[in-house]
């Protein structure tokens, strides 16, 4: 059930009273949707096994709403691996095989390669089947039309892969983003820092451009596109609003390897009523790894995947509740812990320890996905919206690679 | 354990827990993460850096994911979930799951039950696992691998009694370096090095040229140097954190025959095909101060300072095990 965001300062601080009755609270509003019960479980297929793929595997055999009926990847060597992490799930060498003869699946969960979703994408729905598609839905503006506008006509539920809209921990902050504790949104940040090189072994050297589809110029979306989607859907998510513009810059600054999709980014992206969102990813450094943060008049929010911390103001008023709430130091800033099921943990005597999600940000989306099958409800994430996050992170990647200012119109938008 | 590798390091008495460690101008490619509660390092020989980073990468991205199925730290992990629900209910497990819970109870059954991955609930009451200690409380747990139900048809786990759980903090980091080489191989590495806190190890292919990697068991000047090539090595040692058990000053490892701390040897070390298996028998060794009775196993034994002779060795490849000078073999 989608939380109320429509909570007054008035209705809050009635609902917050009480220590820690203000976080305490918030659980009841169902910010961890728990995954549906069903006699028969859904049978879903998995397609594309690589690393994420087999990762989403292991989520999905966490939920007992779902069955792994099947796997599919053009290489043998990762569906023989994804068939080990997912034992008795049938094997195909290609979405279409899978779709022609596996038995049992009515869910299908796209993990390939983004330029190769759309024709999954569009080729399970007229099949009949619930589509979860991992986010950017697309490495083109006319495929993630495309790809929405499929899901627009078809019966079945389409579920973008854009988790921060199913993360308890993400779905709490918003209410609290909602309510008068930020108040007027000064500035927006984010940053993705994980050092890795973004290349993939194949041991048949045939394979080795299809492995690497990530630094081929022809089919990339860089790291704006790849990364930056899933949180430029963030402050989407938050704020209901789009950016009127983006500005971009980025460089290879480490792995001089001959690639030429930027290893280092930024971007600057700006709203109509004069707010900024600066954005920047690397694959060169790790520190401080990835987080939004919400700047404003009252307090911040910072947001980091499992995590989520509200930095009040001095001058701020106080709410009562946040005097008992649970702290960590960040050098000279002091941040209130926002945690989903705080009532529990606190009667475990663990709030103290700043426990983050138990389970993945996979999994959270996953069970949405379950409970809108099961209950034939729209999915946490709609596929308009999935499409136009991939659009502005398209967008911004190419403002990234002309290192230039690209317009965000409301016609790019259009869906 | 002291990398005492063929290839030209700086210092080759300096242990990867030293800042640059073993990686400082090594030949190749080094990665390195924390996992597990431990640092996993990895070694890959060779010119084509782009390629070997690519593949270290993805085996550090098993040894990720390896973490995220077994930890016994995080609710949401597989294991956590085995420990919840498989009294109520089978838990249908992964392949590499599954294989290594087969590992685990051969290793059990073959030890007389020196090892086993159901002491989790005396490991608590022990206070090895971030809960105070209660030795008394040990005294009414249960545990026993005999409990625990595989079914190699659907590749799932049960438990026939409530209150069991199950512990794979003495054979996860080898799993995870045995999937972590796994990847790598399927990469087409053909020589690397990998280690985890430097009690689990695994070498594919040779260090340079065509000399073995070599292992020194512990940092003791006296200590066995084994030669290692497409064979693992897990060591099991008492030193580190301890328990007083009854006025007496023991180690960590608990002896799931008798539901107490392990009175037994200071260090033992298994060579063998496998990282898991190596683990699991090290501590077993370590348990029964007894090297393995298998073919494809060799068990390094320290008897203490005091004790005559001191190192043990048995098994087929005692002629591995040599001193640090590398002059004569140790054998039992």
């Amino acid at each position: 059930m989608e939380p109320n965001l429509n909570l007054d300062r008035r209705s809050f601080l009635l609902s917050a009273s009480g220590g820690l009755a203000a976080v305490a609270i918030l659980p009841e509003l169902g910010f961890a949707t728990p995954a549906p019960r069903l006699a028969d479980p859904i049978g879903v297929g998995v397609i594309g096994v690589g690393r994420h793929g087999r990762a989403l595997l292991d989520e999905l055999q966490k939920i007992e709403s779902f069955k792994v009926a099947a796997v599919c990847d053009t290489e043998p060597a990762r569906l023989s691996g994804g068939q080990r992490r997912a034992a008795g799930a049938e094997g195909f060498a290609t979405h279409q095989e899978m779709l022609d003869k596996a038995k049992g699946v009515q869910a299908v969960v796209i993990a390939t390669p983004t330029h190769l979703h759309k024709e999954i994408a569009l080729d399970c729905l007229s099949a009949g089947k619930h589509v979860f598609c991992e986010a950017p839905l697309a490495a083109t503006v006319e495929d993630c039309k495309a790809i929405a506008a499929a899901a627009a006509k078809a019966s079945t539920i389409f579920q973008p892969g854009l988790y921060a809209r199913s993360n308890p921990v993400y779905k709490l902050a918003r209410t609290f983003f909602k309510s008068d504790s930020v108040l007027e949104l000064i500035a927006m940040r984010a940053q993705d820092y994980k050092k890795q090189s973004w290349r993939f072994p194949s041991s048949d050297p045939a394979r080795d451009n299809a492995a690497n589809w990530r630094l081929d110029p022809a089919v990339s979306i860089g790291l704006a596109g790849e990364l930056g989607t899933h949180q430029f859907d963030v402050f989407q998510y938050y704020t209901g609003r789009y950016a009127k513009g983006v500005r971009g810059d980025g460089s290879i600054r480490l792995h001089n390897d001959g690639r030429t999709i930027a290893d280092t980014i930024h971007c600057d992206f700006h709203y109509a009523d004069g707010v900024m969102l600066s954005y920047s990813a690397s694959i060169c450094n790790s520190y401080e790894g990835r987080y939004e943060v919400f700047h404003g008049s009252n307090a911040a929010i910072k947001l980091a995947w499992s995590h989520g911390w509200m930095f009040k103001e001095a001058d701020s008023p106080t709410q009562g509740w946040e005097v008992y709430a649970n702290r960590q130091q960040f050098h000279n800033d002091e941040g209130i812990t926002l945690i989903a099921d705080a009532t529990k943990l606190a009667s475990q005597g663990k709030l103290k320890e700043g426990i983050g999600l138990p389970f993945t940000p996979a999994y959270y989306a996953l069970v949405d996905f379950a409970g809108s099958i099961a209950d034939k409800k729209p999915p946490a994430c709609s596929a308009a919206e999935g499409a136009r996050a991939s659009i502005i992170g398209i967008l911004a990647d190419q403002a990234v690679v002309g290192r230039k200012e690209i317009d965000i119109t409301e016609d790019a938008l259009k869906i | 354990m002291i990398v005492e590798p063929a290839c030209p390091l700086p210092d080759h008495r300096a242990t990867p827990r030293v800042p640059g460690g073993i990686a400082a101008k090594f030949p190749g490619v080094c990665l390195a993460m924390d996992a597990m509660r431990t640092r996993f390092e990895l070694l890959l020989p060779g010119e084509d850096s782009p390629r070997l980073r690519a593949a270290g990468e993805a085996a550090l991205g098993e040894i990720v994911s390896c973490e995220s199925r077994l930890s016994l730290f995080r609710p949401g992990s597989l294991v956590s979930r085995i420990n919840d629900t498989a009294y109520k209910a089978a838990v249908l497990l992964d392949g590499d799951t599954f294989e290594l819970l087969h590992i685990c109870r051969e290793v059990w059954a073959q030890s007389g039950g020196a090892f086993d991955i159901t002491i989790g609930p005396l490991m608590r009451a022990w206070g090895f696992r971030s809960t105070p200690a209660d030795p008394v409380a040990a005294g009414s747990c249960e545990w026993g691998f005999q409990h625990i139900e595989l079914d190699e048809r659907n590749y799932s786990v049960r438990f026939l009694k409530p209150g069991l759980s199950i512990d794979l903090g003495g054979v996860g980091k080898g799993h995870a370096l045995d999937l972590a080489a796994a990847e790598l191989r399927a990469a087409g590495v053909s020589r690397a090095f990998l280690h985890a806190g430097t009690s689990s190890v695994l070498a594919i292919g040779d260090g340079s040229g065509s000399e073995d990697w070599r292992i020194a068991v512990s940092p003791d000047p006296s200590s066995p140097v084994v030669k290692l090539r497409d064979f693992a090595l897990g060591v099991s040692a008492q030193r580190g954190r301890g328990i007083d058990d009854c006025g007496v000053h023991r180690g960590h490892i608990l002896d799931p025959r008798t539901g107490r701390p392990a009175p037994g040897i200071e260090t033992a070390a298994v060579v063998a095909p496998s990282a898991a298996l190596a683990d699991a028998w090290s501590t077993a060794v370590l348990v029964c101060a007894a090297c393995p009775a298998r073919d494809d196993l060799t068990g390094i034994i320290d008897r203490g300072k005091t004790a005559s002779p001191r190192w043990v060795v048995h098994g087929p490849h005692a002629d591995r095990v040599t001193t640090r000078a590398g002059s004569a073999a140790l054998r039992s």
